[in-house]
């Protein structure tokens, strides 16, 4: 071996013992390691995913002919509640951010999230949420109201006991973990990107997390407020939503539904980012449209957030009203429509290749834009009056969570499982789990369109043979088990994989972005030299430049300026630390307590105040600066 | 200077049998449901009334929160709260005279079905046996609730048909 | 309403009896509805078709490549895919104004309604059935009845919504669009029929759980059928005929069933169920949820909460006579 290898080793195990984290327990509960908690929040959702999944196939047989009565209205109400609210509080949003979390410093060549605790915190809230909802579901206690608890139903007379309560509070620990997670994210691509990577040389897939993360802190807080006034009804008698008590029911919709827009819209722009990254990769050239695609992120994200009356048209406010908001509705399909486009024409005008990531492109294009398709329909106020609340709108939403958000996610999961795990994923297997998958979901839930226009009501345990809507119902429960069956290959292909696939090697499939830079999977501090870019391909075009002088023997990050990505100082970066889980219990705690009591706000806060004071003590001195530059090789 | 304290270096393994255990524990904990919050709806109501002191059914009716919901609704409906609501005194202030005199379910619930008779209503053969344990249910949770919280209660349930004088829904 | 052979053909394919949907309208407010469907389709599925033959092209390209990645090309000729975007933009947005301007036109037609025939029918939703009550031009008193909607043809009926308990919505496809009916909240909807028949309703907001079996049944009749249905409806009830009915009387009118069920004309005044003074003529019992039959109404009153389990409706201990005995009184009530 050469000098300069030996050098170089040496180097990286220093940094190794710079950036390893405790072995055993102590380093599972203390790790702030970016790529350990994004798995742990990625394991925990696909869990949850299955789960949810299980529900709705009880549902399904529930429904597949007419007058079953194998399932109490009481058990289908659950099922449906705790389907919904898993799907959309822990599995959809969460798992976003867990790409997120996972993704971002090795998309910009970092060594950390910019603030690694909080990331830590923000899993063992989400899982403290978890609980939250599926213990008290082992305890008989499940809320049964749906994902939307519309008070007065889920207000103090009419939902007795704790069930609305365990969800509102679940909400809140959701939430709370969203928000954490989405301020890291913003904070990490504003600055912390590598040198040369101004905003105009961001790849997509950061500006769909920066887009969707900012989403989040503007949106999340209104459903905890509205989550936080029910049970203040619930539990002190304020009147928020209650009419006798000059509330008013409708109050508790709006700021629902403020946040319950942005939430699908958070939920779909990460996956723009997917499908951003894999199209450019496997059609061997950047994105077609770049400026496009980042306006139409942009627009979405601000669009999104003047749309939620639609989810209201039928409550009797003002006509007009209804107008304006159909019109905002339908102008939101716009840049949806040119996102389209733009993937397509990358394909058109590139070297397109079908490998199993770019299937799910394909799927989640055919799919999302029925979906989107459907939307329109619904986005019109008066066609919605007949639409709302029927099969139509539950397949609706389907089609572009699941064709928009879930197919792009299983595609990215099978693009960057060789760089999180060293290893290729079956080829045969993952076109079989795709075909299963697809058509499975497309038999499950097209049929619901015409079952939403033969007259068949949302939520309902079963319905009567004179309806007509048994063979229906019946294929769409054949489709739903087919997809199952897609997902169980699915599953089985990423296990056998993990176990023992073939070696991938650094760069698979010749990406484009820098996260292919660093070995598969990368080491604990992700890259040894910090690298700089000069183009929004910078795996593409030529040698990457790589700068040294970041510290080897403690954990520093390079912040640089917001727009033009000009370093500016080293950040001493936070190692492994106790204190965002004990954090997070106590605010567990808190927030468990505040269900049978206001107090627990009050006594709960106190053990929050100790946690947050060990966290947050000053112990790092400010880094030194020292010479920063270019690696000579 | 390298991040905050040296770590304290345990190795507690967290391997297989370790994590079967934490599951089984969970799992125990999950066994021992409570039925505080259950909801039995169906034909599974009871049809005749308590059988004395020791009725098993009894326990399950005072502790359960819909059962007492239900009651409660009924106690509406049935126009109870003319004279035993937020206005009454005295005795007929149920929660009052309930701390005071505490009766067992079986003696509250004749009490609701054969008391009335000297004001000529005989509830135990007008009101089914079913809500008659829903509202004895309801009375016997009384003395424990705080008035704030059966009167928001009351206000969310302010459309509800009351007795024959019913004038319609908030509107 | 032109398309209707083909529409039907299609309901008649899936076994739907056409009485539940918005694409068999009967009424100008669903009339319109269905022709903006039909718009909404055209659009949607010409987009659809556009951007599914957009896909292909780029499929086509991927033909035949399975190796591996060939080098990446980095500065493509993209001048045809712009001016290509461009042209899609103005597609999209010239579609979505089309989509925009047919809703506002059909937003319009909704909202001029024609009220001044003053047909004010007032509904007030409970937990699972529907109170539903016409003012007597008679005697300008209200007349209840409940889970049975009658409307003449070519005439507005303005439905007034109101809510005992929690939010439901009123729903007749085959009429009107859906209006939640909010406690606390002055809700009103339009009805204005043009054809005659049978249809149904169905609570479309979930408000329980029972909600699955909170239907109502829709009459559109001649303007002549409609009053005289009223006058009968304000009559009090039939006398019984025989002794079985005069002993379901008694059991109806003087024990449980009094303290919750009206029979206008006896002694049972109780306003928290449905009225019961002419359940023989109607269509189906409990709120949608079985056709009107002697069996029907038998299986009802003996095990309600085996039928609709939750339902608000209490089991009754009745003996096998007296509830023999009840049910013939009640199917009287025409």
């Amino acid at each position: 071996m050469t000098d300069d290898v030996i050098a170089e080793r040496a180097r990286h195990d220093r940094l190794l013992a710079a950036w390893r984290d405790p072995q055993g327990l102590w380093g599972f509960l203390t790790t702030v390691d970016h790529k350990r908690i994004a798995a742990r929040y990625v394991v925990t959702t696909m869990f949850l995913l299955f789960l949810a999944g299980m529900l709705a196939l009880d549902m399904r047989l529930q429904l597949s002919a007419p007058d079953v009565h194998r399932m109490t209205p009481q058990l289908y109400d659950e099922s449906f509640a705790l389907h919904g609210s898993t799907m959309l509080f822990l599995v959809s949003v969460p798992v976003m951010e867990a790409m997120a979390i996972w993704l971002v410093p090795l998309m910009l060549g970092q060594r950390n999230l910019a603030f690694p605790r909080l990331a830590a915190f923000s899993y063992w809230l989400y899982l403290g949420g978890v609980l939250m909802l599926w213990v008290p579901h082992l305890l008989d206690v499940t809320p049964d109201l749906g994902w939307f608890e519309y008070p007065p139903l889920s207000g103090p007379a009419y939902s007795p006991g704790h069930r609305a309560d365990v969800w509102a509070q679940m909400i809140t620990f959701t939430e709370v973990a969203a928000l954490a997670a989405s301020v890291n994210i913003v904070a990490t691509i504003l600055k912390l990107r590598p040198p040369g990577m101004t905003l105009a040389k961001m790849p997509l897939f950061l500006w769909a997390m920066l887009v969707a993360s900012l989403m989040t802190i503007f949106g999340l807080p209104a459903v905890m407020l509205a989550t936080s006034m029910l049970i203040s009804d619930r539990l002190v008698s304020t009147n928020f939503f209650s009419p006798a008590g000059g509330g008013d029911v409708l109050l508790f919709q709006h700021i629902w539904w403020f946040f319950g827009h942005p939430e699908v819209y958070i939920i779909f722009i990460p996956a723009v980012g997917f499908v951003s990254s894999i199209v450019e990769t496997f059609s061997r050239r950047p994105i077609f449209g770049h400026a496009a695609m980042v306006l139409s992120m942009l627009a979405i994200g601000v669009l999104a957030f003047g749309l939620w009356v639609h989810h209201m048209f039928a409550v009797g406010l003002p006509r007009l009203g209804n107008d304006f908001y159909t019109a905002a509705s339908l102008t939101i399909a716009l840049p949806a429509g040119v996102q389209i486009f733009c993937w397509i024409a990358t394909m058109v005008g590139g070297r397109p290749r079908l490998s199993v990531p770019m299937l799910w492109v394909v799927g989640f294009v055919v799919t999302f834009v029925i979906g989107g398709l459907s939307g329109v329909m619904t986005a019109s106020a008066p066609l919605d009056l007949q639409l709302t609340d029927t099969y139509f709108v539950v397949a609706h939403f389907h089609y572009v969570l699941v064709g928009g958000a879930i197919f792009p996610l299983l595609g990215a999961f099978c693009y960057w499982f060789p760089k999180a795990t060293g290893r290729l994923m079956s080829k045969r297997l993952g076109a079989t789990a795709f075909v299963l998958i697809f058509g499975g979901f497309n038999i499950g839930f097209f049929p619901m369109h015409i079952l939403g226009l033969w007259g068949m009501p949302r939520r309902i345990y079963t319905y009567g043979p004179e309806m007509g809507w048994g063979a229906l119902n019946l294929l769409a429960t054949v489709g739903a088990a087919i997809s199952i069956a897609g997902g169980i290959v699915f599953v089985v292909d990423a296990w056998r994989s993990f176990r023992s696939g073939q070696p991938a090697g650094d760069d698979p499939w010749g990406g484009s972005t820098l996260e292919w830079a660093s070995t598969s999977p990368p080491p604990p501090f992700n890259f040894d030299y910090t690298p700089a870019i000069d183009s929004l391909t910078p795996m593409w075009t030529g040698e990457l430049v790589a700068y040294d002088g970041l510290g080897i023997d403690k954990r520093e990050l390079l912040v640089t300026s917001v727009a033009d990505a000009e370093p500016l100082y080293r950040q001493n970066s936070v190692g492994p630390s106790i204190w965002p889980l004990i954090a997070s219990l106590g605010v567990a705690v808190l927030f468990v307590g505040s269900i049978f009591t206001p107090w627990a706000i009050v006594w709960g806060a106190i053990p929050v105040a100790i946690a947050l004071t060990f966290w947050f003590w000053p112990t790092r001195d400010r880094a030194t600066t020292g010479p920063f530059r270019k690696r000579s090789s | 200077m390298i991040a905050e304290r040296k770590r304290h270096r345990t190795t507690i393994p967290f391997d297989g049998r370790a994590r079967a255990a934490s599951v089984a524990a969970i799992l125990l904990v999950t066994v021992a449901a409570c039925t505080k919050e259950s909801r039995t709806i169906g034909p599974e109501q009871p049809q005749t009334p308590p059988n004395g002191p020791a009725d098993p059914r009894t326990r399950y009716f005072e502790g359960n929160a819909y059962q007492v919901s239900q009651g409660g609704r009924y106690f509406t409906w049935y126009g109870c709260g003319s004279c035993h609501g937020d206005n009454a005194a005295g005795t007929l202030d149920l929660a009052v005279d309930l701390r005071q005199r505490p009766l067992r379910f079986d003696q509250l619930y004749s009490a609701i079905a054969r008391g009335h008779v000297h004001i000529g209503i005989d509830y135990g053969s007008k009101i089914p046996t079913e809500q008659l344990w829903q509202i004895s249910a309801y009375v016997a949770s009384l003395p424990r609730l705080k008035p704030e919280r059966r009167h928001r209660e009351d206000l969310d349930e302010a459309g509800e048909p009351r007795g024959v004088t019913w004038s319609g829904p908030v509107r | 309403m032109r398309s209707r052979p083909a529409i039907a053909a299609t309901l008649a394919l899936g076994g739907c009896s056409g009485a539940q949907t918005p694409l068999a309208p009967v009424a100008d407010q669903a009339g319109s509805q269905y022709h903006l469907l039909l718009l909404m389709l055209w659009v949607c599925g010409v987009m659809y078709l556009l951007v599914i033959g957009f896909l292909i092209i780029g499929l086509w390209r991927a033909r035949g490549r399975h190796a591996a990645a060939p080098p990446p090309l980095l500065e493509p000729a993209d001048d045809r895919l712009r001016r290509l975007l461009a042209v899609w933009a103005a597609v999209v947005v010239i579609g979505l104004l089309v989509l925009a301007g047919g809703s506002f036109l059909v937003e319009r037609s909704l909202a001029l309604a024609q009220a001044n025939e003053s047909l004010r029918i007032r509904v007030t939703a409970h937990q699972y059935w529907w109170r539903i009550a016409y003012r007597d031009p008679a005697s300008g008193r209200w007349v209840e009845t409940a889970n049975e909607l009658h409307l003449p043809v070519a005439r507005t009926a303005r439905i007034e919504l109101g809510s005992a308990d929690v939010i439901h919505s009123f729903w007749v496809p085959n009429i009107s669009g859906k209006m939640d009916v909010i406690p606390g909240r002055a809700n009103a909807i339009d009805l204005t029929p043009r054809r005659l028949g049978w249809f149904r309703g169905q609570c479309a907001e979930f408000c329980g759980p029972q909600h699955a079996h909170m239907g109502f049944d829709v009459k559109v009749e001649t303007s002549a059928a409609f009053d005289a249905w009223l006058a009968a409806q304000a009559r009090p009830a039939a006398a019984p005929r025989d002794a079985e009915q005069a002993r379901g009387m008694e059991v109806v009118t003087r024990e449980q069933c009094a303290m919750c069920h009206t029979v206008r004309g006896t002694a049972a005044i109780g306003r928290n169920g449905p009225d019961l003074t002419h359940i023989g003529s109607r269509h189906s019992i409990a709120a949608g949820t079985l056709t009107m039959t002697r069996a029907h109404l038998q299986g009802w009153i003996a095990q309600p909460q085996a039928i609709k389990p939750g339902t608000m409706m209490p089991t009754v201990t009745l003996s096998p006579a007296d509830a023999n005995a009840a049910a013939a009184y009640l199917e009287s009530l025409k």
